[in-house]
């Protein structure tokens, strides 16, 4: 095994060991730290990582173990991909970075992703602008923040990430189980989660630092 | 929208790849293979589209996206068309 390393996203400094497969099956998922950060890593041979279905999901389950860890852990995630050749090269970016990742880490403490979409029917006939004013409305009342719809299928009528308290994650269920109640039988609910906050910290590192 | 600036910045941009560009850009329209990437996994996990239909689409779909980045890197150093 080469001393790449695949990097999933930074907490507050700490030593975590876990044992989940991590990207390309890489083994232990652990911390590598710079002052009062530590990135979560684990060994991969290659620079350029696959984007298959299973590295994806390998990403996304490292994070949300972290997020999940010991009672909840504050997570800023990478985007998928972001491998480095050596320990020292991810301390230096972190040095570079680490006001942008101090910012995110407020930003976004104690806080978890949540996802909801409302999907119609093909070829429905639906006011699509009061659903999604009524639904926004409710779910906004739950959260700190939200992003933009990301409308990519005519079948979507809703599609957002919300930034929840980590404690307000039941009222937000809720919250969804009760729109499921009302819509149910004119459109599908999709609720996921809790992720990582994806959409809500925005930190690049360009292929130069790495 | 091509900006006419570019034209006047970069003389040497030939109206000819100013248009290939353009077309590129209409022919692969990279933002919409990713919807259509996207959609097909959201008909996969409602249950709607098989995993052997899912990944047969898949597939086809990454193979449009591979040949819309090849088609963009290759007019990229000759002409940008502002979106």
């Amino acid at each position: 095994m080469s001393s790449n390393l695949y990097t999933y996203g930074v907490i507050e400094k700490e030593s975590i060991e876990l044992d989940e497969r991590g990207v390309d099956g890489g083994t232990p998922i652990r911390t590598v730290d710079y002052r009062t950060l530590s990135a979560v890593v684990s060994d991969i041979d290659t620079m350029e990582p696959e984007r298959t279905d299973e590295n994806a999901r390998a990403h996304d389950e490292v994070l949300r173990e972290v997020l999940l860890y010991d009672g909840g852990r504050t997570i800023v995630p990478m985007q998928f991909g972001m491998t480095f050749k050596s320990g020292r090269t991810l301390k230096s970016v972190l040095r570079g970075g680490r006001r942008a990742f101090r910012q995110a880490l407020n930003d976004v403490d104690g806080m978890i992703e949540l996802g909801v979409k409302l999907v119609a029917d093909e070829g429905a006939d639906l006011d699509r602008e009061a659903i999604r004013e009524d639904v926004g409305g409710r779910l906004a009342e739950v959260s700190a923040r939200e992003t933009d719809d990301d409308l990519y299928s005519d079948r979507l009528v809703l599609n957002r990430a919300y930034l929840v308290e980590r404690d307000g994650e039941e009222a937000f269920g809720d919250a969804v189980e009760a729109i499921r109640e009302d819509y149910g039988e004119t459109l599908r609910v999709q609720y996921n989660g809790p992720w990582a906050p994806y959409n809500f910290v925005d930190i690049e590192i360009g292929a130069q630092g790495r | 929208m091509f900006l006419v600036d570019d034209l006047l910045v970069k003389p040497f941009v030939s109206i000819l790849d100013v248009i290939h560009a353009m077309a590129i850009d209409e022919m692969y329209d990279r933002e919409a293979i990713m919807d259509d990437i996207k959609e097909n996994q959201l008909l996969y996990e409602l249950g709607e589209r098989s995993e052997a239909e899912y990944e047969r689409r898949k597939a086809e779909l990454e193979a449009e996206l591979d040949a819309a980045e090849e088609a963009h890197e290759r007019v990229s150093g000759k002409v940008e068309v502002m979106g």
